[in-house]
């Protein structure tokens, strides 16, 4: 018997938009427009001064940790690739998706402030809370992604995770699943080179994230996470095919966090510092701004104006969201279930009467308890 | 909101840096009293048990205080800056207004912090347990904690971690080599040990604490050496040899020859807290209360020679000097050291300052020359700047007596019938009573106190 070659591929990596600013045209042709390239540049920005203030925010105490999107900031070209009807299921450092695609910017600060209000998605935004445990998420966007094959809607599930989360149980069980069954998600592998503290190296001894998709059939691409352009054109192609063909598809951006894993985290106890100052230079607002001014649709004035606006817009932000009213004790019933059961909706009804399993009608008792929960 | 906040809305509470640290050490502050700072400013460098990380103001204003110097363990949960009540609301665009309660020292270096009432800034700053900035060891603040409670100095080990890191295994080991003789006092445990200390570690760790505290202050601890010796099982035999044994000799020969009597009180020094931080604005030299008790001595010393005296007993003779060489009795890493300032009478305070600078220095990096070792006629305990306000300091013999400084504290002032808070001294002259008089330790002392009390006459020379 002869040996047969049962199985061959190879994975493209794509990158349009360089280091240095320079794009190749003809990838770049029917992909982001002038204005839009402008927009993803402000967007950026501001969520770049978001992210540094989120970061001081917790330092002196008015928020929790807090995990750092600095550097990463590309992924969010993957929003502008999505419609409002598809889904974003992120993990926690791509914000700037989530913001584009509807989340108001005070609910991350929220969710961070350990204010639960801050997971309340918008009902006119299909997206997921957060999720910080590693690696869980995927499952959900897999199986949001064959509702809405099952209802007959064109949409997609965008996912996004680390490269850590690849080496997680639940992550083989959502790729096979959703290569099994033909569902419409787009998995988006932000590979920054660090799980936490664990190298890439000895995280994995696949040479690329991107093949992992390959053993379950999925279709597969690297490209520079740092270069909207390729993030954007992989991310609307992935879609369009999965909302064509209800395919899955699987992209691995190459990025770089360019802080801490998060606050409770000191990155320079195990990277090198040689290593951050080489990805420095290949920091996404860079080479953006680089085009831009390349173009003259950028110059130093602009950028002042945009700081300036950045500030004010993220101050306000803040207010907003150290602003919020106490939530009463009522929301502990609100955000669970759409119908009460039986049993929860008299625990909420005698919530203030003295003790729990007693009936409304004893209105004297709910009045004196009153002011213990005003 | 995610940390405790004071009920004071001007009170800047230590927050978690990370996720359940519950200390961090103060590495460097960045703004001083008096700097109007404005939200996300840095105020401070500060390194937990997982990094080292900025601390941001979290709104506008003028710092008023700064709670803790550099080198010190911080507590989250505890005030770390407070900041001026005028200053409540927004005040980014007012002008540079200046604080209440001190000058600014924004000309001076940030590098050194304004310390908060140690009687010995420059000293405790250098010598003290604290290291200086220079040669400080690379460890984390839990490892540093446990050189502390072992008695360890932790600039002095040999790293074997990663960079030269201080580990915890270095401590230990160090701490083996170093171990103490049981001591004759106990004082209380140092605060939560570490989980990871097993109880005989933490045993160990009081009994070094104690050690440390007494040989600092010159304390009578081995009054107790007569006393039966613990039945302990496991306890570690350490040869009584080297800089120790002279330190025992010297001062048992002390206690056998002089007659200690001891007269104690508080100086009240609000002035001259407010005069020290007005001269280190105008000279951008910090100054510590040091350099005025030393000042407030030698003049004293004009008016009680007696005390400026040491004693030739060979020779049956009463030596009074006429020029004051004041030795600074200070605890170091190699032990208990009295470096000397000579003709300390004949300086003004901030040349005062300077010489206890550089000794400190000379004293650190071990290059200071015998000579300034020698020499003195009467010496200054520094027992403030660790713990403490009133000792019962041992003569460093054949000197006639020894001046223990306590830790200045804010204290209440009964002031012509009012009540007023001020900041309080505390003063122990120790005197050997074959040749000093009761009443003459205790005139000398009330009128170091008078000197005190009236700061601008230390600043010129006491002789000439």
């Amino acid at each position: 018997m002869p040996i047969e070659v049962a199985y061959e591929a190879k994975i493209e990596r794509l990158s349009i938009l360089d280091q240095n600013g320079k794009l190749d045209e003809k990838l770049a042709k029917d992909t982001l427009t002038d204005k839009q390239v402008v927009q993803l540049y402000e967007h950026f920005s501001t969520c770049r001064h978001y992210d540094e203030v989120a970061f001081k925010l917790q330092r002196s105490g008015r928020m929790g940790t807090y995990p750092q999107n600095m550097g990463q900031e590309a992924a969010g070209a993957v929003a502008l690739a999505a419609q409002k009807q598809d889904w974003m299921i992120p993990c926690y450092r791509e914000n700037a998706a989530l913001f584009l695609h509807g989340l108001p910017k005070e609910n991350i600060l929220l969710h961070w402030m350990g204010d639960e209000r801050g997971n309340e998605i918008p009902d006119d935004v299909n997206m997921l809370p957060i999720s910080i445990p590693i690696g869980t998420h995927m499952l959900h966007a897999a199986g949001i992604a064959w509702a809405m094959k099952l209802r007959g809607e064109k949409g997609v599930a965008f996912t996004f995770f680390g490269d850590g989360a690849t080496s997680e149980g639940d992550f083989h069980e959502a790729m096979n699943f959703a290569g099994a069954l033909n569902v419409p998600v787009v998995f988006i592998c932000q590979n920054n080179g660090w799980a936490i503290s664990t190298a890439r190296s000895k995280q994995t001894a696949s040479e690329t994230f991107a093949q992992k998709a390959l053993a379950y059939g999925i279709k597969t691409m690297q490209v520079d996470g740092n270069d909207i352009f390729a993030v954007y054109k992989a991310a609307r192609d992935a879609r369009k095919r999965a909302v064509k063909e209800h395919k899955p598809f699987f992209i691995e951006t190459l990025t770089y966090r360019l802080g801490d894993h998060t606050t409770a985290d000191d990155a320079r106890r195990y990277r090198d510092a040689d290593e951050l100052e080489s990805w420095k230079k290949k920091d996404p607002l860079i080479r953006m701004r680089k085009y831009l001014e390349s173009k003259d649709l950028w110059n130093q004035s602009k950028q002042k104006k945009l700081e300036a606006k950045a500030k004010e817009d993220v101050s306000a932000i803040v207010k907003r969201a150290e602003g919020i009213e106490k939530p009463t004790i009522d929301d502990i019933f609100d955000y669970t279930f759409k119908e009460l059961p039986i049993e929860t909706r008299r625990q909420r009804d005698t919530l203030h009467t003295h003790s729990l399993g007693q009936f409304p009608e004893q209105e004297t008792l709910q009045q004196t308890a009153a002011p213990a929960h005003a | 909101m995610a940390h405790a906040t004071s009920s004071d809305p001007n009170v800047f509470i230590l927050p978690d840096l990370g996720e359940g640290v519950h200390e961090a050490e103060l590495i460097k502050w960045r703004v001083s009293v008096g700097d109007n700072v404005q939200e996300h400013d840095i105020l401070a460098e500060m390194e937990t048990d997982k990094a080292l990380v900025e601390v941001p103001s979290p709104r506008d204003g003028v710092i008023a205080i700064l709670h803790g110097s550099e080198g010190e363990i911080c507590n989250v949960g505890e005030p770390l800056v407070t900041y001026n009540s005028d200053g409540s609301t927004s005040v980014a665009s007012t002008p540079q207004p200046k604080s209440e309660t001190a000058p600014s020292s924004s000309t001076s270096s940030n590098s050194e912090s304004e310390d908060a009432g140690t009687v010995v800034g420059t000293m405790s700053g250098s010598l003290g347990a604290v290291s200086g900035q220079d040669g400080k060891a690379l460890a984390t603040p839990a490892v540093r904690r446990l050189a502390r409670d072992l008695g360890v100095n932790i600039d002095s080990i040999q790293g074997s971690g990663i960079a030269g890191r201080v580990t915890e295994r270095d401590v230990r080991a160090a701490a083996d080599i170093k171990s103490a003789p049981p001591p004759a006092t106990r004082r209380t445990p140092p605060p939560a040990p570490r989980p990871s200390q097993s109880s005989a570690q933490t045993h160990l760790a009081e009994q070094t604490v104690a050690e440390e505290v007494s040989s600092a202050a010159l304390a009578t601890r081995l009054a107790a050496t007569g006393s039966p010796a613990p039945i302990t099982s496991g306890a570690k035999r350490i040869p009584f040899r080297g800089t120790r044994r002279i330190i025992a000799n010297r001062l048992r020969e002390s206690m056998d020859t002089a007659v200690h009597f001891t007269v104690m009180d508080e100086a009240e020094v609000s002035a001259l807290d407010r005069l020290r931080k007005q001269s280190a604005a105008a000279s951008g030299e910090k100054i510590s209360y040091l350099p005025f008790v030393v000042s407030a001595l030698c003049r004293a010393m004009r008016q009680f020679p007696a005390l400026n005296a040491t004693v030739d007993d060979e020779r049956e003779e009463i030596v009074q000097h006429p020029a004051v060489h004041v030795g600074i009795a200070t605890d170091t890493e190699h032990g208990l050291s009295v470096p000397v300032v000579p003709n300390a009478d004949a300086l003004g305070v901030l040349e005062i300052g300077r010489h206890i600078a550089e000794l400190a220095r000379m004293t650190r990096d071990r290059s200071i020359p015998r000579d300034r070792l020698m020499g003195s006629t009467i010496t200054i305990s520094n027992v403030g700047s660790y713990a403490g306000r009133f000792a019962t300091p041992v003569i460093n013999y054949p000197e006639v007596a020894i001046l223990a400084v306590g830790r200045v504290r804010e204290g209440v002032v009964a002031d012509n019938g009012a009540i007023r808070i001020g900041k309080l001294l505390p003063l122990s002259l120790a005197c050997d009573h074959r040749v000093v008089d009761g009443a003459e330790g205790a005139r000398c002392l009330a009128h170091i106190i008078e000197l005190l009390g009236n700061p601008q006459s230390l600043m010129t020379p006491a002789r000439g």
